[in-house]
């Protein structure tokens, strides 16, 4: 599998829309890592009124990334657990609250999971592929692989990849019941002090143009895999015959953990960073994003600004490494369950 | 109904456009009274007539069936406040 990231755009709970600053980090607020709306300039005031927050931020990320293209994307692929649940538990409430009368139109539209894929076709006049993955904490890399397939198959196309998730009061609340999100106060780096169960909400949107050139490519994503199992040990020899596979005896200059502070995941962790030598960084991400079904969306977007920049934000640092930058291994877990690693690489040498 | 009424009913009915609508930098007050809803007034369009119609059909228990009623009604604030006041059921 090779996939070019020739463009990316993100808007997250962090400086990462516009005029990017990912060294300096911004606070949770009331225990949840709430994204920074950007202006959202490009979308018409009536369509924006519309749009739930899922369908606002994925739109908003996408657009410039295709508004100056000679070209319409051959294809655009989202990734997303939940959609506009916001909407969609509005519109179920209006059944409930109106006796199932009449019902408006606007939140149940923005309901579904294809909500923001369709929107940016619809708003680019784009009559391509258009396809939504919701595989939980998979989603986002199902995106990738089902690009990294169309662009094999298809090497003069492009296509439009992402991740989009929000907190709505719902997921919140069953989460938050679950046992998901942790009980004491969190503000930021102290998400990994407590050993305790949960972590912290988040939500966030990250956007690629990829195809399978690699000319002025800014990344390539070498490859993914996707993993089902709660056992340890078994993820972590998953890891070891990935990297044999990808790596041969090589290992990734950086280790991206998707480190999240439930103690639940420790093991997991643990079992993969123990696979990195002396020489790979480990970092951490989730003090910046929170913790939800597509964040590897950000992970991915903040190893392209590490393997672009060659610069590593101090508060990421785990453990020093090497201090190389050429390659960024991101493993993640959902819930004990869902597990990927996603490796990129720089393209320049 | 006096007309302290009906400005309180127009008035009334300016907050749940914008509420209902989720009308973005448009507050209450910047609405006219005789200002067309639609086209080259307040800008609205299809999906905000049938938003409209909910509207009025769960705050003022008015069901408007005939499209060619509805057009006559969702003209302006002041055809919409006259339209409650004679066919309000609550």
């Amino acid at each position: 599998m090779l996939l070019y990231v020739h463009q990316s755009s993100c808007i997250s709970p962090q400086q990462t829309f516009g005029a990017k600053d990912l060294d300096s980090l911004q606070p949770a607020v009331n225990n949840a890592f709430r994204i920074i709306e950007p202006s959202y300039e490009g979308i018409p005031t009536g369509i924006l009124r519309r749009m739930g927050k899922a369908v606002r931020m994925g739109t908003g990320a996408a657009l410039p990334l295709l508004r100056n293209r000679a070209t319409p994307v051959d294809g655009i692929i989202i990734g997303t657990a939940n959609g506009g649940m916001e909407d969609c538990i509005k519109f179920l409430n209006q059944i409930i609250e109106y006796q199932e009368g009449m019902l408006t139109p606007t939140n149940f539209v923005q309901s579904t999971t294809n909500a923001i894929a369709s929107q940016i076709g619809l708003m680019t006049s784009n009559r391509n592929y258009n396809i939504t993955h919701v595989q939980r904490g998979l989603a986002f890399e199902n995106a990738l692989l089902d690009a990294a397939m169309l662009a094999a198959d298809h090497k003069a196309q492009s296509f439009l990849v992402g991740g989009v998730d929000e907190i709505s009061a719902y997921n919140y609340n069953i989460d938050l019941l679950d046992g998901w999100f942790k009980q004491e106060t969190i503000t930021g780096n102290d998400l990994y002090s407590y050993d305790t169960p949960g972590s912290i909400a988040g939500e966030g949107c990250a956007m690629f143009l990829v195809n399978s050139h690699p000319d002025e490519a800014v990344a390539c994503i070498k490859a993914v895999e996707i993993i089902h199992s709660s056992d340890p040990a078994w993820v972590a020899a998953a890891l070891d015959r990935f990297l044999l596979h990808h790596l041969g005896t090589q290992q990734p200059a950086v280790f991206m953990s998707g480190e999240d502070g439930d103690s639940r995941l420790h093991a997991f962790y643990q079992a993969c960073e123990s696979k990195m030598n002396a020489q790979a960084s480990v970092l951490r991400f989730k003090h910046m994003t929170g913790e939800y079904a597509t964040v590897s969306a950000i992970a991915v977007w903040i190893a392209c600004q590490i393997i672009d920049s060659a610069h590593i934000p101090t508060h990421m640092v785990k453990r020093s490494g090497g201090g190389r930058t050429n390659s960024v291994l991101i493993y993640n877990c959902h819930k004990e369950q869902q597990h990927s690693f996603i490796l990129l690489e720089a393209v320049r040498p | 109904m006096n007309n302290t009424d009906t400005e309180q009913l127009k008035q009334q009915l300016k907050q749940q456009i914008v509420t209902f609508l989720n009308l973005i930098n448009v507050k209450p007050e910047d609405i006219k009274d005789d200002e067309p809803l639609f086209g080259s007034g307040l800008g609205l369009d299809s999906i905000d007539s049938l938003e409209l119609i909910v509207l009025l059909s769960r705050e003022y228990g008015i069901n408007i069936q005939d499209p060619k009623e509805g057009r006559k009604v969702l003209v302006d604030i002041n055809t919409i406040a006259d339209y409650i006041q004679k066919h309000r059921t609550k």
